[in-house]
């Protein structure tokens, strides 16, 4: 999905959709998206989009401009989308049901995934749960409301359960944090740089924050 | 009522940080009651030199902005008890404290401890006029190379423009072989420039790299001769008269032999 800040393109099933935010005038949308079909000539020519504003209609005078700055670029405007078909596809989760795949020891929630290595004074924020496709450097900081996976090295700060889920956990190929948060516990690194044996796993075990080895007896064990 | 110093120099890489480290130990193991306050907002370093760095909780912006006091976010020293750190925020930039903020901050130090030691980011922009303004005096920290002592130059210009006078300055890094061979600016050089007092003049040493990677501020260490430069100034920081560090070399084989022979 390209995305810039009052436009955004998104390829569905149905074909292209292009999305105009509602809240700003027509001459921004038409700005943006005449800087956007400049640099991405080759990518749009020849396709064919349907278009979204919500609510917020365009008179015909900037429709008319609309569809000439498309067919410009030999972009064909397929036509408009109505709000409902928009909204149809969206899946609303009863939060009270689980849904029919969730097993025990699987974490429901959403999830937001990082592909890239977190550098100092990077920050991450989120309410789901947090999973990092690189390395979390000193300096760099993951605050989660659910879990935290790392498949690298976590060296940062790292804190899990942030509004309060004292079952949450931080997980990582190699756990050498800076400072591991889970809810409201801290514990701290240790002072001289240790060897880590492999993938561990950070949670709170009786009230205290518990680091073991990720092994595969015990993903067995524990969902039996 | 304590004392605010800010430790600046324009120039990065000079030895702000480490400087600011070894004052506050000195002092603190002269039994003052210290507190280090990074304002390096972005690029925080002080809480690695000092070990400290997998304490934070909170942080200096998290004081100004209101989010926690300022007790929370003190982090108490490893080694001293009455030396604290109030660390920089490293996710946010500059623009997240005013130097009026700084002011409070300052008042607030000033009660509870005996001295305050402010590390200031390297350049003349906001997070330098944020680290300055609650400061009552200022320490400048050169290296004798042209471009710092230009850097120094006009940084004493801008504390003076902002009635920081007097400021006081450390001549770091030096090395007396380079001096002796006239490849390196000595002590008259610089203060011919400057025209400030001096405060000290620390030699280069490698004792400062390890001590800095490990955590543990050189003044601490009785071998180092960085750690004799600090801890002479740390002394005339408090008001003593303190002879200069003697850094000539010897003249070569023969003296050292005769030192080791007990001949000298």
């Amino acid at each position: 999905m390209t995305r810039m800040e009052h436009i955004a393109l998104k390829g569905t099933r149905d074909g292209l959709i292009l999305y105009f935010d509602p809240g700003v005038e027509f001459s921004v949308v038409l700005e943006e998206l005449t800087r956007y079909l400049r640099e991405s000539t080759e990518f749009l020519r020849g396709a064919s989009v349907r278009c979204f504003a919500g609510e917020k209609g365009y008179s015909d005078e900037e429709l008319r401009a609309l569809s000439e700055l498309l067919g410009e670029y030999r972009v064909e405007l397929a036509g408009w989308l109505k709000p409902e078909e928009v909204y149809a596809g969206a899946v609303v989760l009863n939060p009270k049901e689980s849904p029919p795949w969730q097993e025990e020891g699987m974490a429901e929630g959403s999830c937001l995934f990082v592909d890239r290595t977190l550098r100092s004074g990077h920050s991450v924020q989120y309410e789901g749960n947090v999973v990092v496709l690189g390395d979390v450097n000193p300096g760099a900081e993951i605050v989660a409301g659910g879990n935290i996976v790392v498949l690298g090295t976590l060296r940062g700060v790292a804190h899990a359960g942030a509004a309060g889920d004292r079952g949450a956990s931080v997980s990582a190929g190699h756990l050498m944090p800076t400072q591991l948060r889970i809810a409201d516990l801290v514990a701290r690194g240790p002072d001289e740089e240790t060897e880590t044996v492999g993938p561990e796993i950070a949670r709170i075990k009786n009230g205290q924050l518990f680091v073991e080895r990720l092994t595969g007896t015990m993903w067995r064990s524990s969902l039996r | 009522m304590g004392e605010v110093i800010v430790v600046t120099s324009g120039k990065g890489g000079v030895g702000k940080t480490t400087t600011t480290a070894n004052l506050g130990t000195g002092l603190a193991s002269a039994g003052q009651k210290v507190v280090l306050v990074d304002t390096d907002i972005g690029l925080r370093n002080l809480d690695v030199v000092m070990g400290l760095e997998n304490r934070i909780v909170y942080d200096i912006v998290d004081v100004t902005s209101g989010n926690c006091r300022l007790r929370q976010a003190l982090i108490k020293d490893k080694r001293f008890e009455n030396l604290y750190l109030l660390p920089a925020a490293q996710t946010k930039d500059k623009t997240a404290v005013s130097p009026e903020q700084m002011k409070v901050l300052s008042d607030e130090l000033r009660t509870d401890f005996d001295y305050a030691i402010i590390d200031c980011p390297a350049g003349i922009e906001q997070g330098f006029k944020n680290a300055i303004a609650g400061a009552d005096r200022a320490v400048v920290v050169t290296t004798p190379e042209m471009s710092a002592v230009r850097d120094a130059d006009r940084i004493i210009g801008l504390l003076e423009a902002s009635e920081l006078s007097n400021p006081r300055l450390i001549i770091n890094r030096i090395r007396p072989l380079m001096v002796k061979h006239g490849d390196m600016m000595d002590m008259a050089d610089i203060l011919d420039i400057l025209a400030i007092e001096l405060l000290g003049v620390v030699p280069e040493d490698e004792s400062i790299i390890v001590s800095t990677n490990k955590g543990e501020p050189a003044v601490l260490d009785r071998g180092s001769k960085a750690g004799e430069a600090y801890r002479r100034i740390t002394r005339r920081i408090r008001g003593e008269q303190v002879a200069l560090m003697n850094l000539d070399i010897p003249d070569g084989l023969m003296n050292k032999f005769k030192k080791l022979l007990g001949l000298h």
